[in-house]
């Protein structure tokens, strides 16, 4: 369809065609309206809105899922590793209905929530970014000025950012 | 309107994982930069070391959200100036497309509806955008798997209407066009014929697959030849000033990657980098 196609009972229709730029500028309720739903139906597991190819949106934010989670394996190897070709697929059963907050963040939340089954090296890492930073899962990580945290194999303690781990385990 | 197109040539996308091969290239004049992965106060070296030699480095924002019903975030708008001004690009680009809305992270570029409503939001976000950018924006259509219904505008026409409103330039990605065509059963050629080809700043290939009877724009498989048929169509109507590899994973062994290039570069027409 054609603009000219538009009904002619829309607002729309009754503004001047062309650079309408007061108009423009204003926010619109209704678009951002629907732009949530959808998105809130792609990321946050609400229902596909009316009028879509279910199927089609489905499969769009399914593809979304499989690139966040190489970008979490991207941004933390480690943790991708420990699960091995699974990984899609375990990140995916977890990530479905949670809004991405970053690559980061993704991988962090995805650590703590698997937490008791993490094997030692992604433990290990995680247990050092817990040193190295203060997370509360909800706003941006901050930079803590020190901490001691237990980590498999000894005890991690940093200071200013210098990290030391005591108990004869090193990074590899 | 009157913009001068910068003569770009053949380029690849500048990723972490293949710096060495993009610095090794030794005929390549252009990159381009995901703008959310720069500091601008520490833009990476080969990235000035490129532009020193004369070559154009072109910040690619992903997550402006033009086509959002919110208004930009002017932050977001600073940082994509910021780093056109610290790597000296002759344009940014960024997408027709929206990428958060309520508070909400979508994860990836949505579509937008190509309704009117749709269309005021979107022009009024490049305007915004334009006014802070020392350089001319070009925009990106994206691939998508589905679309918005109660359209009130093709494509093209939705297009051709935002370019004549806004004076912004297109970014072409003719792997998109390839990916929506195939996708919906048309014609991808018939869109060339509905755009203004001469306000293509540059175009984008890339390769993707087939999952669950659908074609995904993955960047992460060859260019199929069907995108190389493609560009070559294009340039017989229009040659683009310039055209750039996407490749966003499983890389293949150099020589591969400086075939895939050669391959571009004959398709549109172009001088090979390798």
């Amino acid at each position: 369809m054609t603009r000219q196609d538009a009904p002619a009972d829309r607002p729309e229709a009754a503004a001047p065609a062309g650079d309408s730029p007061e108009r423009a500028g204003e926010f619109d309720p209704a678009l951002a309206a629907a732009q949530e739903a959808l998105v809130r139906a792609m990321a946050a597991g609400a229902p596909v809105p009316d009028g879509f190819d279910e199927a089609a949106v489905r499969a769009a934010a399914d593809a979304i899922v499989r690139k966040r989670a190489g970008e979490v394996a991207r941004a933390w190897p480690v943790l991708a590793a420990s699960y091995g070709t699974d990984w899609p697929r375990v990140f995916a059963a977890w990530a479905a209905g949670r809004p991405t907050r970053g690559s980061v963040r993704d991988a962090w939340d995805f650590a703590r929530a698997h937490r008791a089954e993490l094997p030692p090296e992604a433990a290990f890492d995680l247990a050092l970014a817990e040193a190295r930073w203060a997370y509360d899962g909800q706003r941006a990580p901050r930079r803590r000025r020190a901490a001691v945290r237990r980590v498999p194999g000894g005890v991690a303690v940093q200071l200013l950012g210098r990290m030391r781990v005591l108990g004869g385990r090193t990074r590899r | 309107m009157s913009t001068t197109l910068t003569a770009l040539g053949v380029g690849i996308g500048w990723r972490p994982e293949i710096t060495a091969f993009v610095r090794d290239l030794p005929g390549l004049r252009f990159t381009e930069v995901i703008a959310e992965g720069v500091h601008p106060g520490h833009p990476p070296r080969d990235l000035l070391d490129l532009r020193e030699r004369g070559g154009a480095v072109v910040p690619h924002g992903v997550k402006l959200s033009l086509g959002g019903a919110e208004p930009v975030a002017p932050e977001r708008v600073a940082h994509l100036a910021a780093c056109a001004e610290a790597l000296g690009s002759p344009l940014v680009s960024e997408h027709v497309a929206f990428v958060r809305a309520g508070g909400i992270e979508a994860g990836h570029l949505l579509p937008v509806p190509r309704t009117r409503a749709a269309l005021d939001a979107l022009a009024a976000n490049i305007r915004r955008t334009c006014a802070e950018l020392p350089v001319p924006l070009a925009v990106e259509p994206i691939a998508a798997l589905f679309d918005w219904p109660d359209a009130e505008y093709d494509e093209g026409a939705f297009l051709t209407e935002l370019v004549e409103r806004t004076g912004v330039l297109l970014l072409l990605d003719v792997a998109n066009v390839y990916a929506n065509a195939r996708n919906r059963g048309q014609d991808p050629v018939a869109l060339f014929d509905r755009l203004p080809l001469e306000r293509i700043a540059y175009c984008h290939v890339a390769g993707g697959a087939e999952q669950g009877g659908r074609y995904h724009d993955t960047h992460t498989a060859p260019v199929p030849a069907e995108v190389l048929d493609l560009v070559a169509e294009l340039c017989a109507r229009h040659r683009p000033p310039g055209i750039l590899l996407e490749r966003d994973g499983r890389y293949p062994p150099a020589a591969e990657l400086r075939a895939e290039l050669d391959a571009i570069a004959d398709a549109a027409g172009m001088e090979r980098v390798t």
